[in-house]
């Protein structure tokens, strides 16, 4: 079986239709205030909640994005336990038992096939929780920047990728939806949220000492995988989807982010990433519309 | 007379502004609004799938953003099956406010939620049987998030679903029923003052 695995290789079947982060990003439509000179209009609340006119199809559109985040998750740790050697053990077709910077502890993969197992769960519970809500199989674009962005080929980039940044977004996106069925009152998406939250804390608190252990000698290269998380964390912002703004359709979970180990800092750090990404996401849109509307016509 | 579609062109999006006439103007003549001014104006920068709808000196205008016709599978492009329901919703809410039985109905902006998805569940459930593709479940979860996850406001939903013909005092007294079995709100819901 191929090690690394490019994201345009990912297995989906017909029903799937792919959106990429550039044909994103491209799109220069918003409803968010956008005018500059406006700023003392009120901001349009984005937060997902039953109050919102279009709650039912903003929670299926949203439950659909974490039914394909699940399987983009159970593909990072997947291959988190089959990219790299396991440190100690004869390397595949040869005798040779020294390690290298890229072998990792068999525990570690065993605590990545224990992820496996759960994100397993969690693509089943949320198919059915999308039938129940009324949503098909692909209905929505799938985005891949999870594992586009996620799937590093240094495993200690690639914890603080899947299992800080993207298990730490799962986190953000449950606790938003474990609300909104509470306050809704749908019996099954408060249930099941809560216990797939539970999951993700977990997978967070596994990555978070795994990489502690990993680079316990070597601060240089704990380093290098916490920048690398800071960028994965605002790529994962979506133009500010994800922040402590009301604009924002998704919080950020700041309790179940202390209870998986973040520090305030390090949640601070996320939420000023994610502001930042809103922002630059108005003034790019800004800024293409002024360019169109000052183009010379013809 | 045919329905009119602004803009002609569209810069944001690719959509046409010819299907968006064709869709319209085969629901109005199911709908018997032939006689009607029918204008359909969508805002292409805005990504949200709101529809609203002012009947002015008897005529219709419908003003769409260009969510509300967008293919979910495919950001940018146009469904015809999203946009035939989309239009068909206030369409058929417009024939019902100049058809009679909904005179006393509230301003579209002066609905509540819950009366809004009732209505909703009213037409959805005729554009079914008018021939649209439509997810029935979809619908049902709608109405469940403004009427309560009950049994009560599933038998609601059946009966605005099936019925041929309410008046607004009839479709209100549905919903009603439904609501009048809610459980009580949430323990995270803030107090009333
Ligand atoms: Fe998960
Ligand atoms: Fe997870």
């Amino acid at each position: 079986m191929r090690k690394f695995l490019p994201v345009d290789d990912l297995a989906r079947d017909e029903r799937f239709a792919a959106i990429t982060m550039k044909e994103r990003f491209a799109d220069q439509r918003t409803a968010l205030n956008i005018d500059g000179a406006a700023q003392d209009k009120p901001r349009t609340k984005f937060r997902l909640t039953p109050e919102r006119r279009d709650a039912s199809d903003g929670a299926r559109g949203l439950m659909h994005g974490i039914f394909v985040g699940e399987i983009q998750a159970l593909e990072g740790a997947g291959r988190t336990c089959f990219d790299f050697e396991t440190a100690g053990v004869a390397k595949t077709g040869t005798a040779a038992t020294e390690s290298s910077d890229m072998d990792v502890p068999f525990a570690l993969k065993l605590d990545m096939a224990r992820q496996c197992w759960d994100e397993a769960r969690h693509v089943e519970i949320s198919v059915k929780l999308s039938d129940w809500m009324g949503t098909e199989i692909g209905q929505y674009a799938e985005n891949t920047v999870l594992f586009a962005a996620a799937c590093s080929n240094d495993p200690v980039l690639r914890l603080a990728g899947v299992n800080r940044a993207l298990e730490g977004l799962a986190i953000d996106v449950f606790t938003t939806m474990k609300e909104f069925g509470d306050l809704a009152g749908d019996p099954y998406l408060e249930f099941c949220e809560d216990w797939m939250l539970a999951d993700e804390v977990t997978h967070v608190r596994m990555g978070s000492d795994w990489l502690r252990k990993v680079t316990e000698h070597d601060p240089e290269r704990r380093k290098k995988a916490l920048d690398f998380q800071g960028v994965v964390d605002k790529l994962f912002s979506y133009g500010g989807t994800r922040s402590d703004s009301d604009e924002s359709p998704i919080g950020l979970a700041r309790r179940f982010r202390s209870l998986a180990g973040f520090t305030d800092d390090e949640v601070e750090a996320i939420n000023e990433v994610s502001i930042q990404a809103l922002d630059e996401r108005k003034a790019r849109i800004a800024g293409a519309r002024a360019a169109a509307d000052h183009a010379p016509a013809g | 007379m045919p329905v009119t579609v602004s803009p002609d062109t569209f810069t944001y999006v690719s959509f046409e502004a010819a299907t968006i006439q064709r869709i319209a103007d085969e629901l109005v003549g199911a709908l018997g609004l032939q006689d009607r001014i029918v204008t359909i104006a969508v805002d292409e920068t805005s990504p949200l799938a709101r529809t609203d709808m002012q009947i002015v000196d008897g005529a219709i205008a419908i003003r769409a953003a260009s969510g509300a016709f967008e293919d979910t599978r495919k950001p940018r492009q146009q469904s015809e099956t999203i946009t035939a329901t989309a239009l068909g919703r206030v369409l058929l809410r417009a024939s019902d406010r100049l058809d009679g039985g909904f005179g006393e109905a509230p301003p579209d902006e002066e609905l509540s939620l819950a009366q809004v998805a009732a209505w909703e569940t009213y037409c959805i459930g005729r554009l079914e049987r008018l021939g649209v593709h439509v997810n029935r479940q979809r619908w049902l979860y709608n109405f469940r998030n403004r009427h309560g996850f009950t049994d009560a406001g599933d038998v609601a939903f059946d009966a605005l679903w099936s019925s041929p013909g309410l008046t607004w005092a009839q479709l209100c007294a549905i919903s009603e029923s439904a609501l009048a079995n809610r459980a009580p709100a949430a323990t995270s819901a803030p107090a009333q003052p």
